[in-house]
């Protein structure tokens, strides 16, 4: 320990080990300290970075803590007895270590510097631990943002701010959009609203397209919110031109607000892996993939229509008056191509539900997701709102197919970027709601969702998943998530879900359950240089204030948008 | 101000000393008292009374049996007796050179050498600048009142230092004793109790 006691410390490093967590005595009342605080300790040349994850009391007898010395003692005395046999000591995960060479006067730091030239050294995860009595002192903003990076550098993003001190908190969306990215936290801990501040830093950065699939409408349009009652901008209000909404099926009305286009699917871009992808939705059989299959071969990309036209059921009699089916029912067709009947005709009539939803139709008088990839390619970002169509059938379908065409679109132009030298696709993100509805274990492996999440960042294509049950995504998927982003959790599984893959999670874990039940979340991942638990901003009207440049909050004119997308 | 003689060493070891005073002296030493043993011109010797024993003669124990006792007896008993009055002291430390330890003296003073009671500035001088070293020597003595002496030592220094004007003295003095003793709840109890029934309090506290 070295003789001058630096300011802003709050204590000392007692013992601990590198796999595990460090120990530090409190210098300073245990109350100025909470889970999750992040901490620097200092020694020689070395700075070390870390996480406070508990702290406990502690005597240097028991005895000392039963009895309460302030009762039986002059106070001078009873404060001495207080401060030196009873104490807090603090866990710390280690988790980021930073060579910062020998003090300017020290002779040998010109050589250090001759060998680490600015720019050249950066924080490294821990590899060694301090040695004890190494001062522990809170982060200050300089250290923040010596690990999170700063506001004014391009790229970086303000997501909120330190619990105790109130530092800004950046994320870096370059590195945000480059993998999969998980929102999650219990229902009512606002993850719609901090996934509205992640969006609107995309829109407003310019990093990559985003797609979402607003699911309940409250993305796109001005909404008011549960809680509050308070008006809650859209995204399409703030950024009206770069934001294009679409609502799903003609003559849409979203929330009293014409949508930009409207999403009609044709009956031709339905292929049998979409029907599959509703095996427990429409409760299918498993001779229903044969099925498909068969009607495909035998109406190619009509099958879908073809499929529709057929009847349940109808005969026709034949020139002995016997009754048989008829060539256009179900039964017909299946005897003619050797399909099992009953398989066919329970799948017709199961399919019933698909069949009946009003923006599938035969020809749509514009093609919805053409636009929408056009839209995504042009470097606009698209809301799509499921209006009225708000049933999981509804969300299955349209999202798988709609994603399964970026996914074929993206992986194309990207070939053609690297094959022929052609324009570099945008990144897109594609914004998941109820993501556990595509993406738990059984349906990941038949969306194109978990495809995305696996392997499409090399596509430029990565998904932003936002769930209130991660446990129920399947695994695979959750370990390919770069950054992760959670309030609160209860659940168990839930806990272990989300920590699943990051190094300390068994400490981690705790200060995840101990969330504040609003605007606190956790940060972690490979998106983030390490854990930290923030205060989250909040989406008002001096958030769009700050990101807008605006002091009205009002939306930019169209002029000064239209400019600032190049155009 | 001219040091005041307490009496003379009457046998030492390395750990410390008894000496014997007239009856008629013991009006200035007390308890806890710090106490030093002049050898050479650089070099003496602190000590820290730690027991004061009256023992008994043949005289006495007849007298104590008579049942009337007159004053000039009494005086002349105690003016004249023979058998000394024998105060502990327990070695705290030494003074050489100018340069003040808180060790065991390397040798112990020699018979007869005279004892003197401390200034309040050779008191500061010894326990000032938040040295508590020689409190190890009482705490692992053995047979005496730990907790008392301790008691009795810290009044008399509390009042010496916040006539200088250090007035921290006395919780530093605490602070080190707690350091020392936490590991021993006991005896720390103990010495908590008797530093409660102190007369005095840090200035600016109150008890």
């Amino acid at each position: 320990m070295t003789d001058q006691v630096p300011s802003e410390t709050i204590g000392y490093v007692v013992g601990g080990e590198l796999k595990s967590s460090l120990y530090a005595r409190l210098t300073v009342p245990s109350q100025e300290v909470q889970e999750g605080a992040f901490v620097v300790m200092e020694n020689r040349d070395w700075v070390y970075y870390g996480l406070v994850t508990n702290l406990a009391l502690g005597s240097t007898n028991p005895r000392f803590a039963d009895e309460q010395s302030e009762q039986r003692y002059p106070e001078y005395l009873a404060k001495q007895l207080y401060g030196l046999t009873l104490f807090t000591n603090i866990e710390i995960l280690p988790t980021l270590m930073m060579d910062r060479g020998p003090d300017l006067e020290d002779p040998a730091y010109p050589e250090w510097l001759e060998s680490h030239p600015p720019g050249s050294v950066n924080p490294i995860p821990v590899k060694t631990i301090p040695p004890h009595h190494t001062w522990v002192r809170m982060a200050n903003a300089g250290d923040i943002a010596e690990i999170f990076g700063s506001e004014d550098s391009p790229g970086f993003y303000r997501v909120g701010y330190t619990r105790e001190q109130g530092l800004p908190v950046c994320i870096n969306l370059d590195k945000f959009v480059q993998r999969s990215s998980g929102i999650f936290g219990s229902t009512g801990t606002g993850k719609s609203f901090l996934t509205r501040i992640i969006l609107a830093g995309l829109m407003k950065y310019d990093h990559a397209s985003v797609l979402v699939f607003d699911m309940h409408n409250e993305y796109g349009v001005d909404d008011i919110a549960s809680d509050t009652h308070q008006r809650v901008p859209g995204l399409r209000s703030k950024f009206p031109v770069k934001v294009r909404l679409v609502g799903l099926g003609a003559r849409t009305d979203i929330r009293g607000q014409t949508p930009d286009f409207s999403l009609e699917i044709d009956e031709k871009d339905i292929k049998p892996e979409d029907i599959e992808l509703l095996t427990r939705e429409l409760n299918l059989k498993e001779t229903t993939p044969t099925t498909l299959e068969a009607l495909q071969q035998s109406f190619g990309i009509d099958w879908f229509n073809e499929f529709k036209k057929m009847e349940n059921g109808k005969t026709e009699e034949d020139e002995n008056g016997k009754k048989i089916p008829s060539p256009d029912s179900t039964e017909g067709w299946a005897l003619k191509n050797g399909v099992n009947v009953a398989a066919t005709a329970g799948l017709r009539a199961k399919m019933q539900r698909v069949f009946n939803l009003p923006y599938i139709v035969p020809n749509p008088a514009q093609n919805g997701l053409n636009q929408i990839i056009q839209a995504l390619e042009a470097g606009q970002h698209v809301v799509l709102s499921f209006g009225e169509y708000e049933r999981d059938l509804d969300y299955l379908l349209v999202t798988n197919l709609i994603t399964r065409k970026i996914r074929e679109r993206w992986a194309e132009t990207t070939n053609k970027y690297r094959g022929h030298g052609e324009k570099e696709p945008r990144p897109l993100v594609v914004v998941v709601e109820e993501a556990h509805k595509l993406l738990n274990r059984e349906m990941a492996n038949q969306t194109s969702f978990s495809t995305i999440a696996r392997e499409m960042r090399k596509y430029y294509v990565t998904l932003l998943i936002v769930d209130q049950r991660p446990s129920q995504i399947y695994d695979e998927v959750m370990s390919q998530l770069g950054t992760r982003i959670s309030g609160k959790l209860e659940d168990d599984a839930d806990l272990s879900a989300v920590l699943a893959g990051v190094a300390g999670k068994d400490t981690l874990r705790g200060m995840l359950a101990h969330l504040q039940p609003k605007e606190e979340v956790l940060l972690l991942g490979w998106g983030v240089p390490m854990p930290i638990p923030i205060r989250s901003r909040r989406y008002d009207d001096s958030f769009w204030q700050e990101l807008l440049g605006k002091k009205d909050g009002k939306a930019k004119s169209m002029d000064e948008l239209t400019r600032s997308i190049g155009l | 101000m001219n040091p005041i003689e307490i009496g003379r060493l009457m046998r030492a070891s390395a750990t410390g000393f008894v000496v014997g005073c007239r009856l008629s002296q013991l009006d200035t030493p007390s308890l806890g008292a710090l106490v030093r043993v002049p050898l050479e011109p650089d070099y003496q010797i602190y000590g820290i009374i730690t027991d004061i024993r009256v023992e008994d003669d043949g005289l006495v124990r007849q007298l104590v049996t008579s049942s009337d006792l007159s004053p000039e007896v009494i005086a002349d008993n105690r003016i004249n007796r023979n058998m000394p009055v024998e105060i502990s002291v327990l070695a705290v430390g030494y003074d050489r050179a100018g340069k003040v330890f808180h060790l065991l003296p390397p040798r112990p003073a020699l018979s007869l050498d005279s004892i003197y009671l401390c200034s309040p500035e050779e008191f500061i001088r010894f326990t000032g600048e938040n040295r508590f070293g020689y409190f190890r020597h009482i705490l692992h003595a053995q047979d005496i009142a730990i907790s008392e002496v301790l008691a009795a030592h810290l009044q008399q220094g509390t009042s010496f230092h916040n006539v200088s004007g250090e007035n921290t003295w006395l919780e530093s003095a605490a602070r080190e004793l707690i350091t020392l003793l936490r590991d021993d709840y006991p005896t720390l109890m103990m010495v908590m109790s008797a530093l409660a029934d102190l007369e005095m309090v840090p200035s600016g506290r109150s008890a």
